[in-house]
């Protein structure tokens, strides 16, 4: 039984076979988590949708109001810092801990951007009173004759709110592989912890590629 | 560990310079009207990219094929829920044929009404103006 | 075998914090399994005071409002607390792995931390229960549940946080079985239970999603104003209602597949017949888990939903139909010229075939959408659903209790009684449901506290009966429990119903720690009684 052999690396838990199993299998589990992302989004851009078939013109003219060069700024650092946790991932199969230790730090350092300056959109939009629901009071020359825009902004909220929420939670988990990465609990030998973490991430980057052109592109 | 599949430098660099290219396709097809094909061409564009994030930096092209088909799945139930949602709301009253019965939502929620106009600060502007746009032509 | 009491799960290791922080997922399923009974109580005591509330016209006991707020928790605390958890949580946890050969789930973290949010959760219902109750209906409709002052929202946060439990063990049973088998156990030689654990994980993983978000949703819509489901702020209820029956209707099929799965257990091994149509019931489990994604606008039929998706909805209903019907014949034809031993896990698979049967049909005819515009909302639902939740799923669970009993805890219970339960369980449920098809029939709405004098003649038949099915669950729940303090044990190695599947042929009773031994060797299909011999041993 494995959970006597001495010769069984230690990350090696006893109702695995070898570590080829546990790897596959925590792959393969991530990957169905990743479904249940993919499902928890969907409610909200079924909402989009529907409501920007309801209001088409709303929805063009709200969205001017939106940054555009903040969101391309926040494309380009996403899909940047999708590139150094790829490159983090393979500086530890090729054992650079240095290398992945820096690449995890740029990317944690990108996501940081991110959040900087969807900080900045949001407290520009607190100001004027471009705010969901109830709270939006913005009647200014540019959305004075628009229909609801409190809808858009509404769904602007949730769901950038929500892919941020996961923004955040992905820098702490790439904090907590900095940790163990330069600590040398992952190496070329077991790095699946960096692999699950950096297929999240690429998530929160792909939800973002589909937010932009959706909220600051229209029409 | 050792027979992982290593994606080389080279490829990720190029996928990652062809994301950001991508990304500046988007933003310049915006500023052309194509009517009702600007958002097929936007989810065009950002279905590639999506597409090269899945496959080369998420790994799936190299992956257990198992992992595709949860990936997929759950773009599938996501286009179940899409389409099927759409039936309705946009065949309501005759079929969808008739504008206002196929909207029956109230244009512009009461609480506009008690809002004072705003400079683009959004600091209250001083005059009372009567020209509200109501019924803005609505689809 | 040594002399010295054997270690089994249950011994070892010892201590309080050995079961706090268990990893073992049989202890896990315990844990759920006991939590989920006492749920189920509380459940069935706010179900007892409806009926004896409705035993007459007027108000006797209650008020309209306390009525309001009994539905409503009776259905959540039944719906999210019992059913959608416990089963798959407590016999899915404790059965899964030693059924495919495993020495734990793939996850077994992850599985206790599934128990614990559930937890979690509940406490937010109980908190819900004490602070006076919600009155929404179980459904959350808005614009009601967005202006209700009840505790709509420590209720729907509460649903929200076992929507995560519910998510991780779905995650953790589709790792298991795609990854964990023993070598051989290829997909159709596994037993029928793991192929419905299988399709009740894809259900979990999928939907509860989107039951999450919707959660979310009406919470910022109290709190914001968002002005998505809320009229008077441009936005939609229907569409509410979209975002919940999207999971709530796939939600039924996590609460039925696990029953179907209990039912192909038990019906091969009391027969001591090979499992006619295996093939058909492994992919009408599949067929039912996806076509389930398609139909959930047939709970909406008289909301204002486009004539258009009322067509395309009724439709697709027809055929969620057939692969349930498909099971059904596959078990009698399983039955057909077999050595039917009426065991208690029998009768209450024979109870469930009728049951299910009955609620399964009923079922149809709501699908169309004619009928539906006059049974909406009346009690011709309510009996249908509880046909297929109690006289379905509940059933069957108990038979999957008398039918594992054994198995998890090495003792055997009083059969006489057990069966005498069952029956009473059996009388009782139709006594009570059947007359609720008869009064929705005649127009008595459901989530009505007071009715019409001449609704009092059914109304009074289905309260007393109600008592007699009450007092059976009871009487057969506590016959279980009190197999462990008469302990009339079964001999460790022992397979009392002849049962071919891996936790009977290769693990003790109640199996050891680590499950078994040493990695068990698949010798035969999980149903070859017409190949092998497999004894019925119950003591030495």
């Amino acid at each position: 039984m494995s959970d006597h052999n001495p010769n069984a690396p230690s990350h090696l838990k006893h109702y695995f076979h070898d570590v080829n199993q546990q790897y596959e299998t925590s792959k393969f589990a991530m990957w169905a988590f990743i479904l249940t992302e993919v499902l928890t989004f969907a409610g909200l851009f079924v909402a989009y949708i529907v409501y920007r078939s309801w209001y088409p013109d709303m929805f063009v003219d709200a969205h001017k109001l939106l940054d555009v060069n903040k969101g391309l700024t926040n494309t380009v650092v996403l899909i940047t810092s999708s590139l150094t946790m790829a490159l983090a991932i393979w500086a530890i199969q090729k054992n650079n801990k240095k290398l992945s230790v820096l690449m995890l730090v740029a990317t944690f350092v990108f996501a940081l951007a991110f959040l900087g300056i969807k900080y900045l959109e949001y407290s520009h939009k607190f100001e004027v009173g471009q705010l969901p629901g109830l709270y939006y009071s913005y009647m200014g020359p540019d959305a004075a004759h628009l229909n609801n825009p409190h809808i858009f902004f509404s769904i602007y909220f949730i769901m950038t709110g929500l892919h941020g929420l996961h923004v955040a939670i992905g820098m702490g988990l790439i904090a907590w592989l900095i940790y163990s990465t330069q600590k040398g609990n992952l190496t070329s030998e077991y790095y699946t912890p960096m692999e699950m973490i950096g297929i999240f991430w690429h998530l929160v980057d792909l939800i973002w590629i589909y937010l932009f052109p959706l909220f600051y592109l229209i029409g | 560990m050792s027979e992982h599949h290593i994606t080389p430098l080279r490829t990720y660099l190029i996928i990652a310079s062809l994301l950001l290219f991508l990304s500046a396709v988007t933003v310049w097809v915006s500023y052309v009207d194509l009517g009702p094909l600007n958002i097929v061409v936007a989810m065009l564009v950002a279905t590639v990219k999506a597409s090269l994030v899945a496959f080369f930096f998420m790994h799936l092209l190299w992956d257990d094929k198992k992992n595709l088909t949860m990936f997929l799945m759950s773009l599938m139930f996501f286009g179940i829920f899409v389409t099927i949602t759409l039936l309705d709301t946009e065949f309501r009253g005759d079929l969808g044929l008739n504008p206002e019965v196929k909207n029956p939502i109230n244009n512009r929620a009461s609480f506009y009404d008690t809002l004072p106009l705003t400079d683009t600060h959004g600091h209250p502007v001083d005059e009372h103006s009567d020209d509200h746009h109501e019924d803005k032509e609505h689809h | 075998m040594s002399e010295h009491k054997k270690q089994n799960y249950l011994n070892h290791p010892k201590g309080l914090m050995s079961w706090i922080l268990t990893l073992d997922h049989k202890r896990i399923g315990l844990m759920y399994l006991f939590s989920g009974i006492l749920f189920f109580f509380l459940g069935g005591l706010l179900a007892l005071v409806m009926r004896f509330e409705l035993a007459a016209p007027g108000n006797d006991i209650i008020s309209n409002e306390v009525y309001n707020n009994v539905y409503t928790l009776h259905g959540a605390i039944m719906i999210f607390l019992f059913i959608i958890p416990a089963i798959p949580g407590a016999l899915g946890n404790i059965l899964l792995p030693l059924m495919v050969g495993a020495k734990d789930v793939a996850f077994p973290r992850l599985n206790l931390a599934s128990f614990y949010i559930y937890s979690f959760g509940a406490l937010f219902a109980m908190y819900t229960i004490i602070n006076g109750g919600v009155d929404t209906g179980w459904t959350f409709y808005t614009p009601y549940s967005t202006q209700s002052s009840s505790n709509v929202v420590p209720m729907t946060l509460g649903i929200f946080i076992i929507g995560f439990s519910s998510i991780l063990t779905g995650l953790n049973f589709i790792a298991t079985i795609h990854k964990m088998r023993i070598p051989g156990l290829t997909w159709y030689k596994l037993p029928l239970f793991v192929w419905a654990l299988y399709g009740t994980s894809l259900v979990q993983i999928t939907a509860t999603p989107v039951l999450a978000i919707t959660m979310v949703l009406l919470m910022l819509e109290r709190f914001l104003g968002i002005g998505i489901f809320d009229p008077a702020l441009g936005g939609d209820p229907v569409l509410y209602q979209h975002f919940f029956w999207f999971y709530s209707h796939p939600a039924v099929y996590i609460m039925i597949l696990p029953a179907f799965g209990i039912i192909s257990e038990i019906i091969p091994v009391h027969s001591r017949k090979k499992i006619w149509g295996y093939k058909f019931i492994a992919y009408s489990t599949l067929s039912i888990a996806f076509i389930g994604f398609l139909v959930w606008g047939h709970h909406m039929f008289t909301s204002g939903q486009s004539v258009f998706s009322q067509i395309v909805f009724s439709f697709i209903t027809y055929f969620v139909g057939i692969p349930t019907g498909v099971k059904i014949f596959s078990w009698i034809l399983t039955m057909y010229k077999g050595q039917v031993s009426f065991t208690p896990p029998m009768m209450y698979a024979l109870s469930f075939l009728f049951l299910f049967t009955i609620g399964g049909l009923t079922g149809i005819f709501l699908g169309a959408v004619a009928l539906d515009i006059h049974l909406h909302d009346t009690y011709f639902v309510v009996a249908h659903f509880h046909y297929v939740m109690q006289g379905g799923t509940i059933v069957a669970f108990l038979g999957g209790l008398h039918h594992w009993w054994p198995k998890s805890f090495g003792v055997m219970y009083n059969q006489t009684i057990a069966n005498i339960a069952a029956l009473g369980v059996f009388i009782g449920f139709n006594g009570t449901f059947f007359p609720q098809f008869l009064l929705g029939l005649r127009g008595m709405p459901r989530r009505y506290a007071t009715y019409d004098e001449q609704f009092v003649e059914l109304h009074s038949y289905s309260t007393f009966w109600s008592g007699i099915l009450g007092i059976s669950i009871f009487i057969a729940v506590m016959n279980l429990f009190w197999s462990f303090i008469k302990k009339n044990k079964v001999d460790p190695g022992s397979n009392p119903w002849g049962g071919m599947t891996l936790e009977w042929t290769h693990t003790s009773s109640p199996p050891h720690p680590h499950n078994f031994e040493e990695e068990p060797v698949l010798q035969h299909g999980p149903y070859d009684y017409d190949k092998v011999i497999v004894e019925k041993t119950y003591k030495k």
